[in-house]
């Protein structure tokens, strides 16, 4: 019986590794995941780039050495001016110029207001951040120099600012990248599922379709046995799957500078093997959910449709995750993909799980798995197998 | 030895066997003929165990189909109707596949593999992925592993359909030689010229009952014709053959 299931399970990877259709999921998924997290990551640790020092050219610094040493102080970077201002923001070398005229220190001796110039272009999007912090360092610069002078005639300077705006911004990029892990377990969960789904199609609806299904049954094998086989090649290409997406996740990882963000995501090879530890029983479920809704239908075509409406399961928790995180709680281990979501999550971000919470997860999910095949074999049982319900 | 008494097999309303018995002994070719939609088919798969008779049973060497279907199916080897082979694998490793299946293994598998292929003339393309295979070779290889585990009875369901002149030559010489292996051979067809140019003994179907069944002389005799052609027509009946 064993040598029987042994010769299913080996036939029916050697004809899932020949079906370019099946490798190429079982190969490329693993690969798409992580490029894509990668490349939003790194979008995300750009844009946190940008609070980096402002940089600004002055264009006459000798004018006004009080206004440079206040920007200095601040933090900005002050650099030599180019030749030609204008052709220089133009041309988008620079974001922004500052330009203090000669006349500035007179003016600002004599009580008038001193002129400067800020040269940008306010078109190039990729600017404005620049910009903008350019005039609110100047504005506080103004400020700061009209409150001293109330100051010096004894009148409060509130006067001047009858409301404050304190503005108070959430969206960290911390944050985001955060949810951009919930997005990589996504990926690692959906690998399980999206690896094995053409070999569940071909080993059941498809076996039917060429009708190589009759003479199958006609062997003088369980029909148990062959479910058993058909399901251990499944769970061993979603198991693939989700070691190659690990991998190529922690690969793409190494590129993408996750200091700058300030994630951090733990991906050493003790957490690697608890990840697989906890995502092997859910390519059981994955390949005894997939058998038995591909058992269902008549046609390859058929059983593609139910089971790219199914996929949509083990994306639910990390989309529902990445919109609105929750605290983890014990019952939700009890609930396939929901568990391993954030389970899985919660150990790359090396927070701790505990022992129970494991075992809940793994024993929760190894029952249903067992339900879909216990179904699956029931199926293969019925006389209708071959002719598709 | 297949012996099939009163089988009886309904799809809902539909009667697609009412009653079907007969004997196919070892070392003779009985032929099921009968026109399309006669129940050949249904009776067939009743007789190897793919679907269970309402009434009625077959025994196949002492064994019970609806007993005892899984010692049924060690001891036939069937070409169904329409029998799939795997594309992407080769002849040798379809073969192979139903030969493990049947518990085989190591030297004496390969060496029946070996025996076959060169039996059924397929050294060539024993290689190659059957893809491409036309329906001749194609048909080899699914002949090739229903008998890879050298059953005592053969069933084959139609097994010239969609051949070509020298395919159903090559057919027509298997069976012979399984005979003379003193194998029980049970096939089924639509096509009188076929039957009679093989079956030791004929069975009549229409309309999911046996209607005559003897040696291709005794049906003769019966219908008081010459020709077995006129026989079939005149046992068949005229609605029979619509």
């Amino acid at each position: 019986m064993l040598n029987q299931m042994m010769a299913i399970l080996q036939k029916e990877l050697r004809d899932g590794i020949r079906d370019r259709r099946s490798l190429m999921s079982a190969l490329l998924f693993p690969l798409l995941g992580p490029i894509l997290c990668a490349v939003l990551l790194n979008t995300v640790a750009n844009s946190s780039a940008r609070s980096k020092p402002l940089e600004l050219s002055v264009v006459g610094a000798e004018n006004a050495p009080s206004l440079v040493a206040f920007l200095f102080t601040n933090g900005v970077e002050i650099q030599a001016p180019p030749p030609d201002p204008e052709t220089a923001v133009r041309d988008g070398k620079l974001d922004v110029v500052l330009i203090i005229p000669e006349d500035y220190g007179e003016r600002f001796r004599s009580g008038q207001s001193a002129r400067v110039e800020l040269v940008v272009d306010n078109s190039r999007s990729s600017a404005r951040h620049n910009i903008s912090r350019s005039k609110k360092m100047l504005q506080a610069w103004s400020s700061q120099l009209a409150t001293l002078r109330l100051l010096a005639r004894g009148v409060s300077p509130e006067l001047l600012q009858p409301v404050k705006i304190d503005e108070v911004d959430l969206s960290t990029p911390q944050k985001l990248a955060a949810s951009l892990l919930d997005m990589i377990t996504m990926f690692v969960i959906l690998a399980a599922f999206f690896c094995n789904m053409y070999l569940a199609i071909d080993a059941t609806a498809g076996e039917r379709e060429r009708r190589s299904l009759e003479p199958l049954l006609i062997n003088p094998v369980d029909r148990d046995v062959i479910v058993l086989g058909k399901w251990g090649a499944t769970v061993i290409f979603g198991a693939a799957g989700v070691m190659m997406t690990l991998v190529f996740t922690t690969i793409t990882m190494g590129f993408v500078p996750l200091e700058d963000i300030g994630v951090r995501i733990s991906l050493g090879p003790p957490v690697i093997g608890a990840i697989l530890l906890v995502t092997m029983p859910l390519t059981f479920l994955a390949g005894a959910m997939q058998l038995l809704v591909a058992s269902f239908a008549r046609s390859f075509k058929e059983a593609q449709t139910y089971i790219s409406l199914i996929l949509f399961l083990p994306m639910l928790p990390g989309i529902a995750l990445t919109m609105s995180p929750v605290k983890t709680e014990d019952w939700m281990m009890m609930v396939p993909m929901l568990s391993q979501q954030l389970l899985v999550s919660d150990m790359m971000r090396g927070d701790p799980t505990g022992v129970l919470r494991h075992a809940l997860a793994i024993i929760s999910t190894m029952v249903i798995s067992g339900f879909f095949l216990w179904w699956t074999a029931r199926l293969f049982r019925k006389e209708t197998i071959v002719f598709g319900r | 030895m297949i012996i099939a008494t009163g089988l009886q097999k309904r799809f809902g309303d539909v009667v697609a066997v009412e009653d079907v018995t007969f004997t196919a002994e070892d070392g003779k070719i009985t032929g099921l003929l009968g026109p399309n939609g006669a129940g050949k088919t249904s009776a067939m798969r009743m007789l190897y165990g793919l679907v269970a008779p309402d009434n009625g049973t077959a025994i196949i060497d002492g064994h019970d189909v609806r007993k005892d279907p899984q010692s049924v199916r060690r001891v036939i080897g069937v070409l169904p109707d329409a029998p799939g082979i795997y594309p992407r694998l080769t002849a040798r490793e379809n073969i192979r596949y139903f030969g493990r299946l049947h518990g085989m293994s190591g030297p004496r598998l390969e060496g029946r593999i070996n025996d076959l292929i060169d039996l059924l003339d397929m050294g060539a393309v024993a290689d190659r992925r059957t893809a491409g295979f036309s329906q001749g070779e194609r048909m080899k290889v699914a002949i090739a592993r229903a008998i890879v585990h050298d059953p005592r009875n053969v069933m084959l369901d139609e097994p010239t359909n969609g051949l070509d002149v020298m395919s159903t030559r090559a057919m027509r010489h298997l069976i012979n030689r399984l005979r003379e292996e003193g194998r029980c051979v049970l096939f089924s067809s639509h096509v009188m010229q076929e039957v009679s140019a093989l079956c030791d003994r004929i069975v009549v179907i229409a309309a999911g009952r046996v209607v005559a069944q003897g040696t291709p002389d005794e049906l003769r005799a019966q219908a008081g014709t010459d020709s077995l052609e006129d026989a079939f027509v005149s046992i068949v009946g005229a609605e029979g053959l619509v």
